[in-house]
């Protein structure tokens, strides 16, 4: 162990390029965003099966799977074009990577698009103020929903920044950042689709 | 720039801008630990009176000298207050001021984050001692069950200030963490492998990691608690079909991790100023690393034991009473590692070594008493009586008020640059230490005589007079000598003799710099090849080629995360006021919340978007690369 220790040297020492001038930091500040953020989710998804563990929910009906497989369908879609984009920023190909950024915006709005459509449906038979499984359903769905909003602003303001600017710091990084995070969004509206949409319509009712 | 000396180029590179401007656009990572701590112990002060408000209407039987009403929110001010606002920041403060320092960094990872968090602290403060000043505090103590909470029963503005206080915290202190993390992990100086780390910095990433994982179910509860109290939603309202338990169950999944964020830094300090006294290395580095480490991982399986009352399985409770149990194994290794550090050094009784063995006496008071309260059928008898409250303050003010203690004499000659009264600090610490047992010993007794906490006062008949009045007197020592230790950090300040580089020949290295450090800390990036720098014969500042002076900007070294072999150079922002102004904004929008001020809060959000977008946009780097 002790042997693959870094002790410091003179030897050989060094003109100015000898470390390169890199930060690797938003990465890990990203990382760490993302783990607290997913324990966010845990905690909300913990809260509805504890609030379903003892049949008090008034409806049994499950919620209509159309428009949550159309919109899982949609994120998954714009996560793949984003990760094209990765590649192509990473190979400094900027123009198809700021295409491929745009396009995952659009799929973004795409999909509140449709979350408002799909809002508007299940209104007519459950608000967030019938009971607490309308409670739940929105407050999760919603959570959701404004971080889509984040991940685009967050997407948008990559789209905008310069691609080389008086960092000297190639946009590679803030756009790597930024696609961590939606992908990360992503993968969120999975477990949500799972586990308020898929589940319920497979067991045929909502009740635990 | 063509300035002459190394030293001087740095100066001007890392110096913050002259007079208001630059106090409040600083993100060295000095001024902002200074604050933390001044801020800090603003709030202990605050609720240390809120404490003593409620021992005088204790002191005697019948008493009206606070009405029921008043009393229920000065009690829940006081552990808001305590808890929330004191215990954490502190060892935030102590964490920003030192970590960078430690570890041979010429700052955070984040710097301009970390001035967002501390105005994020300070202002979220703020937030919550409005209610008070409109009249209209908290009033369900500090963990707010369900449903004294809810709006019928709890109609004023007090609860939505907790709830939307405590998320602005929140977001701080999440900020906070990830700073420490990337910090921690990223920035050691070169040669200070993860096996040669200062044990604070084990503490501090254990905390920082349980923050990330346990604070969001804090937060979710609080927007639940705002949801169901002004926008109709039914999460713990029993009529809506919802359940006042899930508050209990998201509370304390959040809340008993968060006992060990303001336990185990203060346990990472303990673990340096006890050896430096005893004149040694620390004995068990390793056992106290993976303590604090596993402290950090079990403490997510003991919250139901807040929680035996209310009823569940055989299952869970013996699960969750044998989790406290086991947790109390690490703390007792500590606790091991640091006699047999005393046993084995030659000690030395500085004020700071009184503090810190102070503070070991009353950690295993306390933690026994913890023991005894994870047995369930204990539990049962003593659950919401003075004994819990003995048991909270033993630990509390045990491992967290005596630490910061220990840590006030031991780092303040550095960062103040004077030396303490030595012989006022013992004096401070006898009068504190007899005045806390005197104050809180009682409480168990009482407790076990059937005294339920959070009661304004009790009968003449109940036979408690005489101990809840020692129990004010004890109260009023431990105040006067806390004072005492306030006279004598005012008096060292103006005229206490210099401290020198290493006052108390320390090994950190903190005290390779100057008392108070530079701006830019040390001329040259350390290097590192043992658990104790400055007791070995390595020269850390040892740079004949000028490769660690990183002179040509706002620099700082990275290494790689275990070995910290040296990785590459990073470029470190400028003094701005953008994460003032966000802090600003972010205040405005809860502000807004709480009186459901919906455009108000729309604004204060694209505001603080927006804010957020210029201070991550490209700018020049200060100096000439």
């Amino acid at each position: 162990m002790s042997s693959t220790l870094y002790v410091p040297s003179h030897e050989g020492a060094a003109d100015r390029t000898r470390w390169p001038l890199e930060a690797d930091f938003g990465t890990y500040g990203m990382y760490t965003l993302i783990a607290t953020e997913s324990l966010l989710f845990v905690c909300l998804f913990a809260s509805y099966f504890f609030l379903n563990s003892d049949d008090r929910w008034a409806t049994d009906q499950p919620p209509k799977l159309t428009y949550a497989l159309i919109m899982l369908f949609v994120l998954l879609l714009s996560s793949f074009v984003l990760g094209w984009g990765e590649k192509q920023a990473g190979a400094e190909q900027y123009g198809a990577a700021r295409l491929a950024l745009w396009l995952t915006v659009l799929l973004g709005l795409g999909f509140m698009g449709l979350q408002y459509f799909e809002y508007g449906d299940h209104w007519k038979t459950l608000t967030p103020m019938s009971d607490s499984y309308g409670s739940i359903f929105y407050a999760i769905t919603t959570f959701h929903a404004a971080h889509v909003v984040m991940g685009l602003l967050m997407l948008g303001y990559v789209g905008i920044l310069p691609s080389y600017g008086p960092t000297r710091v190639p946009p590679y990084r803030p756009y790597h950042v930024a696609a961590l995070y939606w992908h990360f969004v992503d993968v969120v509206w999975i477990a949500v689709v799972g586990l308020l949409y898929i589940l319920p319509n497979l067991q045929g009712h909502v009740r635990a | 720039m063509t300035i002459a000396s190394p030293e001087q180029r740095l100066t001007v590179l890392w110096e913050r801008p002259k007079g208001i401007h630059g106090w409040f656009a600083t993100v060295d990572h000095k001024d902002l630990g200074v604050r933390y701590l001044v801020t800090a112990f603003v709030f202990l002060v605050i609720g240390g009176i809120e404490a003593l408000l409620m021992r005088v209407q204790l002191a005697r039987a019948d008493q009206s000298f606070l009405s029921p009403e008043t009393y229920d929110q000065i009690f829940s001010m006081h552990g808001i207050t305590m808890i929330f606002w004191y215990a954490a920041p502190i060892l935030s403060g102590f964490a920003v001021y030192l970590v960078p320092l430690m570890i041979g960094a010429r700052d955070m990872a984040f710097p301009r984050l970390n001035a967002f968090t501390y105005w994020a602290y300070l202002l979220s403060g703020m937030l919550l001692y409005i209610a008070p000043l409109m009249g209209q505090s908290p009033h369900a103590g500090w963990f707010s069950y369900m449903p004294y909470t809810d709006i019928h029963y709890s109609p004023s503005h007090g609860m939505d200030f907790y709830a939307l206080a405590l998320i602005f915290l929140t977001i701080s202190t999440t900020g906070g963490a990830a700073n420490f993390i990337v910090t921690i992990l990223r920035l050691r100086a070169p040669g200070m492998a993860i096996s040669r780390m200062p044990l604070f910095m084990y503490s501090t990433l254990t905390v920082s990691f349980v923050t990330l994982f346990a604070l969001p179910a804090l937060t979710v509860a609080c927007v639940f608690l705002e949801l169901d109290r002004r926008w109709g939603t039914h999460f713990f309202e029993i009529a809506g079909r919802g359940n006042p338990i899930l508050w209990q169950q998201l509370f304390w999944f959040f809340g008993h991790p968060w006992v060990y964020i303001v336990f185990l830094p203060a346990t990472g300090m303990l673990s340096l100023i006890v050896p430096v006294f005893s004149r040694r290395p620390v004995v068990g580095y390793p056992y106290i690393a993976f303590s604090t480490i596993l402290t950090g991982v079990v403490g997510f399986s003991v919250w139901l034991h807040h929680m035996f009352t209310v009823g569940m399985s055989d299952l869970a409770m013996s699960f969750f009473s044998a989790g406290s149990m086991t947790i109390s194994i690490f703390t007792t290794v500590q606790v091991f590692a640091w006699v047999a550090t005393l046993w084995l050094g030659r000690p030395v009784a500085t004020a700071s070594m009184h503090f810190a063995l102070g503070s070991i006496a009353l950690l295993v008071i306390g933690g026994l008493s913890g023991v005894f309260t994870g047995i369930i059928p204990v539990d049962w008898q003593a659950h919401n009586t003075y004994y819990v409250v003995a048991h909270i303050h033993y630990v509390l003010i045990g491992s967290n008020v005596f630490p910061v203690f220990a840590a006030f004499y031991y780092w303040l000659p550095k960062i103040t640059g004077r030396m303490m009264n030595e012989r006022l600090g013992k004096w401070s610490f006898w009068v504190m230490f007899a005045g806390f047992n005197l104050g809180f010993f009682p409480m168990h007794i009482v407790g076990l005589l059937g005294m339920p906490r959070r009661i304004y006062t009790f009968g003449e008949q109940q036979g408690l007079e005489q101990l809840n009045g020692l129990m004010t007197l004890g109260g009023l020592i431990l105040g006067v000598g806390i004072l005492i230790s306030i006279i004598n950090w005012a008096v060292s300040l103006r005229t206490g003799p210099l401290a020198g580089r290493n006052p108390w020949n320390s090994d950190g290295l903190e005290w390779e710099t100057d008392s108070p450090p530079k701006p830019y800390a040390t001329v040259h990036i350390p290097t590192v090849v043992s658990r104790h720098p400055l007791w070995d014969d390595h020269d850390e500042e040892a740079d004949p080629d000028n490769d660690r002076l990183l002179d040509e900007a706002r620099l700082t070294l990275t290494t790689t995360m275990l070995d910290a072999a040296p990785f590459s150079v990073v470029t470190m922002p400028g003094d701005t006021l953008l994460p003032l102004f966000a802090a600003v904004t972010t205040f405005l929008l809860l502000l807004a919340l709480v009186f459901q001020m919906i455009w108000l809060g729309m604004a204060a959000f694209v505001a603080t978007f927006l804010l957020g977008c210029a201070w991550l946009w490209p700018r020049p780097l200060k100096g000439d690369l």
